[in-house]
C-alpha cells in the first residue's frame, strides 16, 4: 500500500501522505483554510476553534478539517454557503471576544486574526454582536515576556509548547464555559511560577497574547 | 484562614497514599482533600500534583473546572438554593434574591464572619417540594421570602429587623 | 457437572434462601416507608420514626422497611401497609397524626382506614389498586416496577422476585447470543440519543484489543429530571445486573458506575449493593461459578453537566477537566484508557435484565415500531401528579399530560411542556397529540432526552423559560469550542434583553442566526443542542417575544423587568394588615383611607405580598407593562 494518495481540492489535484490530515495537506500546497487551534504536532488535535471546515464530497455536512484523515481520492471544497457561513460566525464570535487594538499590538501584521479576515474578507470588528467585556488583566510580572488575556482568542497552543517543548508547565486552562482562560496555578503572577522565559508560548501563540517586551532599540528586552 | 504548612497537609499525605499517588484518581483524590478540609486550599493543591507528578496548574485547573470543587473555605452555614427548572418556575431566583437581600452576599460567596455561604444547585430531585432550598444538607420545601427570614432566625443570624432597612437603603452587597 | 448446570445450582441456592425470606416476611405486617430522596425531603424519616415509636409502644410484631420511590412524588411521605389477610394498600402525605391512626386502627385492629389510602397494590373486592385509576390505566412499569416495593438495601428481596436469574440464563450462553438478543429487541439508549444498544455491544465486542471497560452513565445533569436516581436509590440490582450483563456479552472484566456527587444517597445504596452482590458471588471472580469474573466500582462525578457526555465523561474518570472530544475514535474503539469501551444509560441497563426475561419479542410488543419498549419520565411542574412514570413509548404528550399526570392544578391552562432538558424543546398545545417516541419529538423540535418533563402553564414565560436554560448551558458549557463558549453567551445578552424589554426585532433574527450557527458548527452535544429551547419557543411562541420587545409587555407576568405589583384600593380591606408584614423590604405603607398600598421604589418584586394577602381579598395582582400603574393611578 502506497503512502500517498491523492485528493482534489478546491479543483486542484495533489498528493498527500496517507492518514495526514486534510488541514496540513491543503496548507502545504497553499491552499488556506483558516485555522487557530490547530498545530502539526498537537495530536489528537483539539479541534476548538471551529475555523477549519470545509466540505468533503459524500458528506452530509461541513467538516473540520484539522481532524479529518486524508483518503485516497477525497473531494474537498474549502468554500461553500455552508462553509462560509460558519466561518463567518465563527470569526465574528471569537473577534467579539477579542480585545481589537491592532495599532499597539506587537503581532500587528503577523496575526492569523488579521490573515483570516484578509483571506475570507471579513471584517475585524463584529458587525451583528455587541462586543463583550474585556477579559481579564494584562500580566506584567516577567521581566521580557508579557501576557495580555484580552487578547487570547484560547486556542490553547501556549499550554501544550510550554507543557511539551519548554517542559515548564507554568500555564493552564482554568475554570469553565465562558470563564475559562489560560492562567497560571492559582492565577498567580507569571513571575511566581517556574515559567523560564524561554518565549515558546510566544512563538505559538497565533495573535498577540503571549508577547516580547520590546526596548527602546525595538528587540527584545533581556533576561 | 487559609490552610498551609506540613500539619495542615497531614490529611492530604493519608488520602495521596491510600491511593498511591495515582494521577488517574486525582479526581477522587480532590473529593477526599476537600471532604476532610472543607475546601481545596493551595498548598494542597500543590502537593497533590507534586505527588501525583503534573504541573499545579493542573490540578487548578480541575479545581475550577468542576463546580463540587471550593477553593475557600465555606461558611458554617452551607445555603443551597435549588435552580432545578421546576424550582426555577415558581420562585427559585426569588428565594435567592431573598438570602442575598438578607445576607448582603452574591451566590457563591460566604459572609465576612464565615458563618453563612450561598450556593445555586442544579436539581435536587426534590421538584414536587420546589422551591426548594437545602440547609447544611436539609431540605426546606416551598421557601418564600418569609420562610427565609425563619431560616435566618433558626440558624441565628440577628439584628434582621435594622438589616432590613439598611439592605433597602443600600441594597449593597459586600464583597 | 457441566459448566452450564453449576450456573443454575448455584442461582437456585440463592432463590431458595431469597425466597424463604421473602415468605417468612410475607406471614407478618409490613410497613415499607418511601425513602428515597423525594421521601425524605417530605419528612420520610420522622415518619419511620413515629411508625416504630408506636409499634413498640404497642409491642406489635411488625416490621419496618426503608424503600425507595413509588413515583408518586406529589403524595410523599407515602407508605405501604402490608398484613396477611389484607392487600397492600399504600396511603400518601403521612403525617405523624395517620401514623397513630394507622397503627392504632389498622395494625392493632382491622380497619386499613380506606379513607385516607392511595390505592391498593394487589386486586382485591374492596379497594382499587393503582391500575385501576387513569393513571394506571396509561402507566406499564417494566423497570420501575419493583421500585417503592422492595428494600434497595436487601438484596435477597431483589432475588426473590426472580433477580439475577436473567444473569444466570445468560453465563449459561455464549456471549454473541446476549448481544443478538439486545439487538433483535431493539433497544435505544434511554440517555438522550437513542442510539440501538445491541449496535453499541456489537461495536465494542469486534474490537481486536480484548481488555474493554463498561461504564455506566449515571451523571444525570439535566436540572428537571431524577429518574436515573430514583432508579438507583429504588432497585440499584436492576441496573447492576444489566451491567453484569452487558459485560459478559462484551467480556469486559472491569465496570464504572459513573454517578454525580450530588446524589450522595444513590451512592450509598450502590456501594451497598455492590458489596451485597459480591458476597453472593454476583460480582468478582467466577461469578456463579461460570468461570467469568467481573467487577464493578462507583465512580463520583464532581458536578459538570457536560460530563453527562460520554468523552467528557471518560476524561473526567481519568482525572482531566470534563472536555469532550472530537470523534472519531467512538468509546467503543478507543474509551477509558483507551481502551474499547461500552457506555450505557443507567435506564439502558435496567431494561436487559427484563428483555433477557421475557425475551425481545416481548420488548417489541410494547411501544413503536422504531422505538419499542418503555419510557421513564419524571413528570414535574405545573400538573397535579408530579412523580416518576413508566408508560410505553408511542403514547402521546396529552395522556402523559391529563390522564397520567391529572392535568393542570388549581384551574390554569396549560400552555407548554419542556422535553428534553436543555437539550430539548418547549412544545405548545398543538403538538399535544404527538406520540412520544425518538423521531416524532425529534421532528417537532424537540428530543426524548433523558426523560424530564416539565409542565408549565399560563404564568410561565416562555422567554424567560428560553433565557433559563441558555443560562444553564452557558454556564456548563466545558468552554473548549467557539460555538458554544461564546454563541450561547450571546444568545443569553439577547435573551437577557429581551427579558428587560431591551430587545429589537432584528436581535430575533441574530437568535435564530446564531442558534443554527451553535448546532451546526459546535464540537458536541451540548453545544450542537443548546440552542433548541430557544429555537422551540421562537417556533412555536414568537409572538411572546414580540410583545416583550414591541410593548415591553411579559404576558405570563413573570419577567421582573417588565411589570410591578399593584394592590387595587377596590379589593383591598382597610382592616387587614398582612401584606405589611410580609414585606421583606418594607415597600407597602397604610395610605391616609387606610388602605395598603406599594412603594414602587422600594419593592423587589419578591411576589410574598401577592401569595398572602388572604383569598377572599386577592387584592394584589401584577401589571405588565409597568406603564400601567401611572394609568391606573391617573385614573383616580
Ligand atoms: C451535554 C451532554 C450531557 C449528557 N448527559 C447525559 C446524562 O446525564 N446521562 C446519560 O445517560 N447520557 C447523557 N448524555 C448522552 C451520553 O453522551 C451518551 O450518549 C449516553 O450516555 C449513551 O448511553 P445510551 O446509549 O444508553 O443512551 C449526554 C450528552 C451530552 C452531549
Ligand atoms: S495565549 Fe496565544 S497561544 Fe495561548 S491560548 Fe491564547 S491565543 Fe492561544
Ligand atoms: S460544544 Fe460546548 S461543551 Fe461541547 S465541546 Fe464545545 S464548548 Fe465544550
Ligand atoms: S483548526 Fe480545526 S478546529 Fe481549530
Amino acid at each position: 500500500m502506497s503512502e500517498q494518495v491523492t485528493i482534489t481540492i478546491d479543483g486542484r489535484e495533489l498528493s498527500a501522505r496517507r492518514g495526514e490530515k486534510l488541514l496540513w495537506a491543503a496548507l502545504r500546497n497553499e491552499i488556506y483554510i483558516p485555522h487557530l487551534c490547530a498545530w502539526p504536532e498537537i495530536e489528537p488535535p483539539e479541534a476548538s476553534c471551529r475555523l477549519c471546515y470545509v466540505e468533503i464530497e459524500g458528506r452530509e455536512r461541513p467538516v473540520t478539517s484539522c481532524t479529518e484523515p486524508v483518503i485516497e481520492g477525497m473531494v474537498v471544497h474549502t468554500r461553500s454557503p455552508r462553509v462560509d457561513r460558519l466561518v463567518a460566525s465563527a470569526f465574528e464570535l471569537i473577534m467579539s471576544d477579542h480585545h481589537l487594538n491592532c495599532a499597539k499590538c506587537p503581532q500587528h501584521k503577523r496575526c492569523e486574526l488579521q490573515k483570516i479576515a484578509r483571506e475570507r474578507r471579513l471584517r475585524l470588528r463584529p458587525s451583528r454582536l455587541t462586543a463583550l467585556p474585556r477579559r481579564g488583566e494584562r500580566d506584567d510580572s516577567l521581566k521580557t515576556i508579557y501576557f495580555d488575556s484580552g487578547r487570547c482568542v484560547l486556542c490553547g497552543r501556549c499550554i501544550w509548547a510550554c507543557r511539551e517543548l519548554a517542559r515548564v508547565g507554568a500555564i493552564g486552562f482554568s475554570r469553565r464555559g465562558y470563564k475559562q482562560a489560560v492562567t497560571t496555578f492559582g492565577d498567580l503572577p507569571l513571575a511566581e511560577t517556574a515559567c523560564t522565559e524561554c518565549g515558546e508560548c510566544v512563538e505559538i501563540c497565533p495573535v498577540g497574547a503571549f508577547s516580547y517586551k520590546i526596548n527602546a532599540g525595538g528587540e527584545r528586552e533581556s533576561l | 484562614m487559609e490552610i498551609g504548612g506540613s500539619e495542615g497537609l497531614l490529611p492530604v499525605e493519608e488520602i495521596l497514599s491510600r491511593y498511591r499517588n495515582d494521577r488517574e484518581k486525582l479526581i477522587p483524590i480532590l473529593q477526599q482533600v476537600q471532604e476532610k478540609l472543607g475546601y481545596l486550599p493551595l498548598a494542597a493543591m500543590e502537593r497533590i500534583a507534586r505527588a501525583v507528578r503534573v504541573p499545579a496548574v493542573e490540578v487548578y485547573g480541575l479545581a475550577t473546572f468542576y463546580n463540587q470543587f471550593r477553593l475557600n473555605p465555606p461558611g458554617d452555614h452551607q445555603i443551597k438554593i435549588c435552580m432545578g427548572t421546576a424550582c426555577y418556575m415558581v420562585g427559585g431566583q426569588i428565594a435567592l434574591d431573598s438570602f442575598e437581600r438578607r445576607l448582603q452576599i452574591g451566590e457563591d460567596e460566604t459572609t465576612p464572619d464565615r458563618r453563612f455561604s450561598l450556593e445555586r444547585v442544579a436539581c435536587v430531585g426534590c421538584c414536587t417540594l420546589a422551591p426548594v432550598v437545602v440547609i447544611n444538607e436539609r431540605v426546606e420545601g416551598k421557601v418564600t421570602p418569609t420562610r427565609v427570614d425563619g431560616i435566618l432566625l433558626e440558624l441565628g443570624l440577628e439584628g434582621l429587623p435594622e438589616q432590613k432597612n439598611s439592605a433597602s437603603e443600600e441594597g449593597g452587597k459586600t464583597p | 457437572m457441566s459448566a452450564v448446570t453449576e450456573i443454575g445450582l448455584t442461582y437456585a441456592g440463592l432463590r431458595r434462601q431469597a425466597e424463604e425470606k421473602a415468605t417468612r416476611l410475607k406471614a407478618q405486617a409490613v410497613i415499607r416507608i418511601g425513602s428515597a430522596t423525594c421521601g425524605l425531603a417530605a419528612g420520610a424519616a420522622a415518619v419511620k420514626e413515629a411508625f416504630e415509636r408506636e409499634i413498640s409502644k404497642r409491642r406489635l410484631p411488625v416490621k419496618v422497611l426503608e424503600t425507595g420511590c413509588l413515583g408518586h412524588c406529589h403524595a410523599e411521605p407515602l407508605v405501604i401497609i402490608s398484613r396477611p389477610g389484607f392487600p397492600g394498600i399504600a396511603y400518601g402525605f403521612v403525617d405523624e397524626d395517620l401514623v397513630e391512626l394507622l397503627v392504632k386502627n389498622f395494625l392493632e385492629g382491622d380497619d386499613p382506614c380506606y379513607e385516607y389510602a392511595l390505592a391498593a397494590l394487589d386486586p382485591n373486592d374492596v379497594f382499587p389498586t393503582f391500575e385501576d385509576f387513569p393513571r394506571g390505566v396509561y402507566e406499564k412499569k417494566i423497570i420501575s416496577g419493583e421500585s417503592g416495593i422492595i428494600d434497595p438495601k436487601e438484596i435477597e428481596q431483589y432475588l426473590a422476585g426472580g433477580g439475577y436469574g436473567a444473569l444466570a440464563e445468560v453465563l449459561a450462553r455464549p456471549p454473541q447470543e446476549v448481544i443478538r438478543e439486545i439487538k433483535g429487541a431493539n433497544l435505544r439508549g434511554r440517555g438522550g440519543a437513542g442510539f440501538p444498544a445491541g449496535v453499541k455491544w456489537e461495536l465494542c465486542d469486534r474490537q481486536e484489543e480484548r481488555e474493554r471497560f463498561i461504564i455506566c452513565n449515571g451523571d444525570e445533569g439535566d436540572p428537571g429530571a431524577f429518574m436515573d436516581r430514583s432508579l438507583l436509590e429504588s432497585n440499584p440490582h436492576l441496573c447492576i445486573e444489566g451491567m453484569i450483563i452487558g459485560a459478559y456479552a462484551i467480556q469486559a472484566r472491569q465496570g464504572y458506575i459513573y454517578i454525580r456527587a450530588e446524589y450522595p444517597l444513590a451512592i450509598e445504596r450502590v456501594n451497598v449493593a455492590l458489596n451485597q452482590a459480591r458476597e453472593k458471588g454476583l460480582l468478582g471472580e467466577s461469578i456463579l461459578n461460570s468461570g467469568f469474573s467481573f467487577d464493578l466500582e462507583v465512580f463520583q462525578g464532581s458536578g459538570a453537566f457536560v460530563c453527562g457526555e460520554s468523552s467528557a465523561l471518560v476524561r473526567s474518570m481519568e482525572g482531566e477537566r470534563g472536555v469532550p472530544r472530537h470523534r472519531p475514535p467512538r468509546l467503543t474503539e478507543s474509551g477509558f484508557r483507551g481502551k474499547p469501551t461500552l457506555l450505557n444509560n443507567v435506564k439502558t441497563f435496567c431494561y436487559v435484565p427484563p428483555i433477557i426475561r421475557h425475551g425481545k419479542d416481548w420488548f417489541k410488543g410494547m411501544g413503536t415500531a422504531s422505538s419499542p419498549g418503555t419510557a421513564l419520565f419524571s413528570l414535574v411542574g405545573k400538573v397535579a401528579h408530579t412523580g416518576l412514570v413508566e408508560v410505553p413509548m408511542g403514547t402521546t404528550l396529552r395522556e402523559l399530560v391529563f390522564e397520567v399526570g391529572g392535568g393542570i392544578p388549581d384551574g390554569k391552562q396549560f400552555k407548554a411542556v419542556q422535553i428534553g432538558g436543555p437539550s430539548g424543546g418547549c412544545l405548545p398545545e398543538s403538538a399535544l397529540d404527538i406520540p412520544i417516541d425518538y423521531d416524532s419529538l425529534h421532528e417537532a423540535g424537540a428530543i426524548m432526552g433523558s426523560g424530564g418533563l416539565v409542565v408549565m402553564d399560563d404564568d410561565d414565560c416562555m422567554v424567560a423559560v428560553a433565557r433559563y436554560f441558555l443560562e444553564f448551558t452557558q454556564q456548563e458549557s466545558c468552554g473548549q469550542c467557539t460555538f458554544c463558549r461564546l454563541g450561547t453567551r450571546h444568545m443569553l445578552d439577547l435573551l437577557t434583553a429581551i427579558c428587560q424589554g431591551k430587545g429589537d426585532l432584528k436581535s430575533l433574527d441574530t437568535l435564530k442566526d446564531l442558534a443554527e450557527d451553535i448546532k451546526a458548527g459546535s464540537l458536541c452535544g451540548l453545544g450542537k443542542t443548546a440552542p433548541n429551547p430557544v429555537l422551540t419557543t421562537l417556533r412555536y411562541f414568537r409572538e411572546e417575544y414580540v410583545a416583550h420587545i414591541r410593548e415591553g409587555i411579559c404576558p405570563a407576568k413573570m419577567c421582573p423587568d417588565l411589570i410591578v405589583y399593584y394592590i387595587e384600593p377596590e379589593k383591598c380591606s382597610k382592616l387587614c394588615n398582612v401584606c405589611v408584614g410580609s414585606c421583606p423590604v418594607d415597600a407597602i405603607y397604610t395610605r391616609e383611607d387606610g388602605l395598603k398600598a406599594i412603594d414602587q421604589k422600594k419593592c423587589v418584586k419578591c411576589d410574598n405580598c401577592l401569595k398572602t394577602c388572604p383569598p377572599q381579598y386577592q387584592a394584589v395582582i401584577k401589571l405588565s407593562p409597568p406603564e400601567k400603574l401611572a394609568e391606573l393611578e391617573g385614573k383616580k
